[in-house]
């Protein structure tokens, strides 16, 4: 049901969520419990990771032991870096659900909120028409 | 050579005067799907008939080329122009070197223009990807949809653990929607449907291609009122008819709630971007104050009029480009 993708991201939250560094044959005795799971899916799944730069690994002994890069943390606030201030090229193709908005319009929909909390302004009923009143 | 002429001005006829009908029936946002529609047949059509302008002045120039050397030399030289300098190599030369520099200019910008466009997709892909990593699915049913966060085609919907409010989508195959903790802090159940479904419906609706696309020319055609305006109407547009979507799917007052609190929750700093201020309330307003039937109407008739000529006319343009320059000739 999941896809190869889903696979990439259960593994880095379980690299996360670990705190340290991992071989394949951990991970893969977790997976084992929750769902059937090929050994060298866990395996190739951790390499792409690796060639990606989401884990970095080192020898010990005859395996490999991984380690995230930078945290869960340091992903998200990059993400929404990126997200919010990427530049024209990402803003054009990212569709926020509401624009950023200056001080000004933030105080106006506030002045909004407030009268519709306080009920004088049913939904669905102009402003203009409350203004009359 | 009249009859690219006659093309060339109706193109700027076009490009000058239909940007202020268009802005005027589609400023209140009524049939907000027809105006989109509106502004991206405007933009086509005058790249259609530039196009069929300069196909015409091409092919008038290639199969005139004597006259045109002769006609272009006796513009400037006056009576100096003899046969023997306009035939001569060292007129042809340069004027051929024109035509090819003209070409050349063209075809680089057309180059940019995609390799800019690749450039946007390749960045956006790495954002999805990253996303689809870091972010945890949304539990199964939060969305108020009963589904498991998962649409066909919308692909999946992930939360960033962020205390800042934010809500966008990723196109891309596949597509992602992006939440933040933060976001579901001040969204109920209905205002989250409401949320999802504008940002499907930007999926769906292949407003990321539209608004990226139209932003292209504006680059392309300094200057010119339909592509230095029509972009932001498109990406204006398009919030519209995401916000039409979430409206029917979810109601107005969990689409107002949610514009409320996802607006006013964000008290980010962003100097840069306010520029749209103003943006927000007006969708709040248009919401809280939606059109008549008649008004929908009439608007509606409007743009499907406009849409319908220009359509037309383009194709009248191009289907008789042709036949009216061997006649004009």
């Amino acid at each position: 049901m999941r896809g190869f993708g889903d696979l990439e991201s259960v593994i880095m939250h379980m690299v996360w969520d670990h705190g340290c560094a991992v071989t394949v044959r951990e991970l893969f005795d977790e997976l084992r419990d929750e769902r059937s799971i090929a050994y060298t899916t866990v395996m190739s799944t951790m390499d792409n990771l690796h060639r990606k730069g989401w884990l970095a690994r080192e020898k010990d002994g005859k395996a490999y032991r991984y380690t995230a890069t930078a945290s869960r943390e340091e992903y998200s606030a990059r993400l929404m870096r990126e997200a919010l201030d990427g530049g024209g090229d990402t803003e054009a193709v990212l569709s926020h659900f509401v624009a950023q908005m200056g001080g000004a319009e933030s105080e106006v929909l506030r002045t909004v909120v407030g009268r519709l909390t306080r009920g004088d302004a049913p939904l669905g009923r102009p402003p203009a028409r409350e203004a009359r009143k | 050579m009249s009859a690219a002429l006659l093309v060339f001005g109706y193109t700027l006829a076009v490009a000058w005067s239909v940007p202020v009908l268009l802005s005027r029936l589609t400023r209140q946002g009524i049939s907000a799907r027809l105006g989109l529609a509106a502004w991206l047949t405007a933009m086509a059509s005058v790249l259609a008939s530039a196009g069929a302008a300069v196909a015409l002045l091409a092919g008038a120039a290639i199969a005139g080329w004597p006259r045109l050397a002769e006609a272009v030399c006796r513009s400037v030289a006056g009576r100096a122009c003899t046969p023997v300098v306009y035939r001569s190599a060292a007129f042809e030369v340069p004027l051929g070197a024109a035509a090819a520099i003209a070409t050349l200019t063209a075809a680089v910008l057309a180059w940019r223009y995609g390799r800019a466009m690749r450039k946007a997709g390749r960045r956006t892909r790495a954002h999805a990807e990253a996303a689809r990593i870091t972010g945890r699915r949304l539990p199964a049913g939060g969305d108020g949809d009963g589904g498991t966060g998962r649409q066909a085609g919308s692909g999946a919907t992930v939360v960033l653990d962020v205390p800042q409010p934010a809500a966008y989508c990723v196109p891309g195959r596949p597509a992602a929607i992006v939440l933040t903790s933060g976001a579901l802090a001040v969204l109920d159940r209905a205002q989250l449907g409401a949320v999802l479904a504008h940002e499907r419906a930007h999926l769906a609706g292949r407003h990321h291609l539209l608004i990226s696309l139209s932003r292209g020319l504006t680059t392309s055609f300094p200057g010119v009122p339909v592509f230095t305006r029509g972009p932001a109407e498109v990406a204006r547009l398009a919030e519209l008819c995401a916000d039409d979507a979430a409206a029917r799917r979810s109601g107005r007052p969990a689409l107002i709630a949610a514009l409320l609190a996802m607006g006013t929750g964000a008290a980010v700093p962003a100097p840069a971007l306010a520029v749209t201020s103003g943006a927000v309330t007006a969708r709040v307003r248009r919401l809280l104050d939606p059109p008549r039937r008649g008004r929908h109407a009439r608007y509606g008739l409007a743009l499907i009029t406009v849409i319908l000529l220009l359509a037309a006319m383009s194709g009248l343009v191009i289907a008789f480009a042709g036949p009216l320059a061997a006649a004009l000739a």
